[in-house]
């Protein structure tokens, strides 16, 4: 018994001493990628109204492009980094891993929520339709509901190991969205554009790769601050704990 | 003119979106702090009172 309070002691001097070194100032991390991604949102807006040409077709409606596309790709990404951050926890059992995935499961829904709007607005002035069950759309809406599952399966488990776990296999079944929203253009006929950027003017591949840099580097800031914050949440989970 | 309405409602909804998410984000990383810097307080006052009691 006295050797059992003696490590609980020693666990929450750990934890105590943990709690005491996080710095209160933000990472370095935080600095470099927040102004990296202010400045290249900047000028991937510029280059959006000022640089980019308008389209002959679909006229000023095109511009949404620059951030739809971005916004896709960070909506996929994230899964994809839930998954090897799930994969990761499943081979370590580090909780590191776990803080990751729940931090990019968090910001990929943002991302995949504004692409959903912002290819509705688009859908509307170029289909004269917010919404048609397209393979693509289809697809994204699927792997919406996948981040919206995890969230609500994560939330009501609790920070429990077991809540890691069934995160993973939740997010390894829906992995398999991913590389479907990317090929469903070429697999099956539908209305959604395919994604070729070799027909691409110049100005406009240019527009868009700035714009996805931007948007790519602003998902690396969003991660080191949810990171951050997952690993404060469960510190002061385990000191209130210990209150008990 | 339609076309141009559309394209600015589609950026002000990211925009919006993103910055709303950004301060909710601030918010909640201030709120933790908050809520370790009271619960590392408690701790150290169990603890004091423990070793009181102890001696």
């Amino acid at each position: 018994m006295a050797l059992t309070d003696h490590a609980r002691g020693a666990e929450l001097q750990g934890v105590i001493h943990q709690s005491e070194s996080v710095a209160p100032g933000k990472p370095l991390a935080t600095w470099i990628l927040g102004g990296l991604s202010f400045v290249g949102i900047m000028l991937s807006i510029w280059m959006i109204f000022l640089y980019a040409p308008t389209e002959l077709i679909e006229g000023q409606p095109q511009r949404i492009f620059y951030v739809h596309v971005p916004m896709s790709w960070i909506g996929m990404l994230a899964f994809g980094v839930l998954t090897l951050a799930g994969v990761g926890f499943l081979i370590t059992r580090d909780e590191r891993w776990d803080w990751a995935a729940r931090a990019s499961a968090e910001i990929g829904t943002v991302f995949i929520t504004l692409a959903l709007i912002t290819g509705s607005i688009w859908g509307r002035t170029t289909w004269g339709t917010w919404w048609t069950w397209d393979p693509k759309l289809t697809a994204t809406l699927i792997l919406w509901f996948m981040y919206v599952a995890y969230l609500m399966l994560r939330s009501y488990m609790g920070r429990t190991t077991s809540s890691a776990y069934s995160g993973v296999v939740l997010s390894i079944v829906g992995v398999i969205d991913v590389p479907i929203i990317y090929l469903s253009v070429q697999w099956w006929r539908g209305l959604h554009p395919t994604a070729v950027t070799s027909t691409l003017p110049t100005a406009m591949l240019l527009t868009l790769m700035v714009s996805l840099i931007s948007f790519t580097l602003l998902y690396c800031f969003f991660m080191v601050q949810i990171y951050q914050l997952e690993k404060l949440q469960t510190l002061a989970q385990r000191l209130r704990a210990s209150l008990e | 003119m339609q076309d141009v309405a559309y394209l600015i409602a589609a950026y002000a909804i990211a925009w919006l979106g993103l910055f709303v998410y950004l301060a909710v984000v601030a918010m909640r990383i201030r709120g933790v702090h908050t809520e370790l810097a009271a619960v590392r307080e408690l701790v150290h006052d169990q603890q004091k009172e423990k070793s009181l009691d102890e001696e």
